[in-house]
């Protein structure tokens, strides 16, 4: 079961991702050029891979199992905590709804404005593409890493990926409609608590905890966070016209 | 590159320093719960204290104002 758990988590995370990732290689390629999108986003999961490669066996190698869950276990509930607390408000109407469409409309709009260098490369679309890609595809190297770090994680992590990959690039080829209609702020939400159930199981076990029902743990945790997400949602609205405390 | 590094440290750690130093004050309380207790009770009760602590951070995290 964990196996399919982790997989799924990782699907979910990495396609997230991945759409926004898509999002701008597409306003991009549609603005500036194609061929230029391409090769900044190539460059860039080029990169991130190389990074992951070069740092992740090298992060994990001779590390203390316990040291490594807590570590990892951090890691995720970051991510987690993070992505739970953005969806919370913007279910709650205090932030505005997450959308790829949206943002490739407003990439589309902001490079449409500039203007295109000769017929040369576009080293200016292919760095937006590069920056793009690279700061999303690195969060999905972090978390997967995170999630496959512990033993017999990294397949199923690894699993969920390509999965993301092949779902996100079918979306991309249908182009934008399937974009449109994807409920981006649920499935956010519902990443933040996979990924914060996930933090909490592995940060527990790596300082001692021996969860009841073993690896069960991990769907009462995500229960556990689902309901706070529910509570701490519906208090929001019920509170009123407020704003997020931004430090 | 000044913004490519910020975008890295939103990245990681978020927009708001409210989660990494939740989870941060999350995983002190912890460890000092985890010296205070008896190892068995710590085994049996550790993580449901683990999470209580967690759901307090993202609690404080939303934590509005007018």
């Amino acid at each position: 079961m964990t196996f399919v758990l982790t997989m799924a988590a990782a699907a979910a995370a990495a396609g997230i991702e991945m759409l926004e990732a898509l999002a701008i290689v597409l306003a991009v390629g549609m603005t500036r050029g194609l061929r230029d999108a391409l090769l900044g986003a190539l460059a860039a999961v080029a990169a991130v891979v190389l990074l992951c490669l070069a740092l992740g066996p090298g992060l994990l190698a001779g590390a203390d199992l316990h040291l490594l869950r807590v570590i990892v276990g951090g890691l995720l509930l970051l991510f987690g905590l993070e992505w739970l607390r953005k969806g919370i408000l913007r279910m709650a109407g205090r932030r505005r709804r997450s959308s790829s469409y949206d943002e490739f409309i407003e990439e589309r709009e902001a490079l449409g404005g500039q203007a295109v260098a000769g017929s040369g490369a576009d080293w200016a679309a292919r760095l937006v593409a590069f920056k793009g890609v690279f700061l999303e595809g690195l969060e999905v190297g972090l978390i997967v890493l995170a999630l496959g770090a512990t033993p017999g994680h990294l397949a199923p992590a690894l699993l969920g990926a390509a999965l993301a990959l092949f779902l996100v690039s079918v979306i991309g080829l249908v182009l934008h409609e399937p974009l449109r209609r994807l409920p981006e702020t649920q499935l956010k939400l519902g990443v933040g608590v996979a990924l914060t159930a996930f933090g909490t199981f592995f940060t527990a076990e790596g300082l001692g905890v021996e969860w009841p029902l073993g690896d069960i743990a991990l769907l009462y945790l995500a229960a556990l966070f689902a309901v706070t997400a529910w509570v701490a949602t519906r208090r929001l609205v019920r509170a009123g016209p407020f704003v997020e405390v931004v430090q | 590159m000044s913004a490519v590094l910020r975008s890295l440290r939103q990245l990681i750690l978020g927009e708001t320093w409210t989660i990494p130093l939740g989870v941060g004050a999350a995983l002190a309380l912890a460890v000092l719960i985890r010296a205070a207790l008896p190892e068995g009770a710590w085994q049996a009760a550790g993580g449901f204290t683990l999470a209580a602590l967690l759901v307090a951070a993202l609690a404080w995290s939303l934590r509005t104002r007018r």
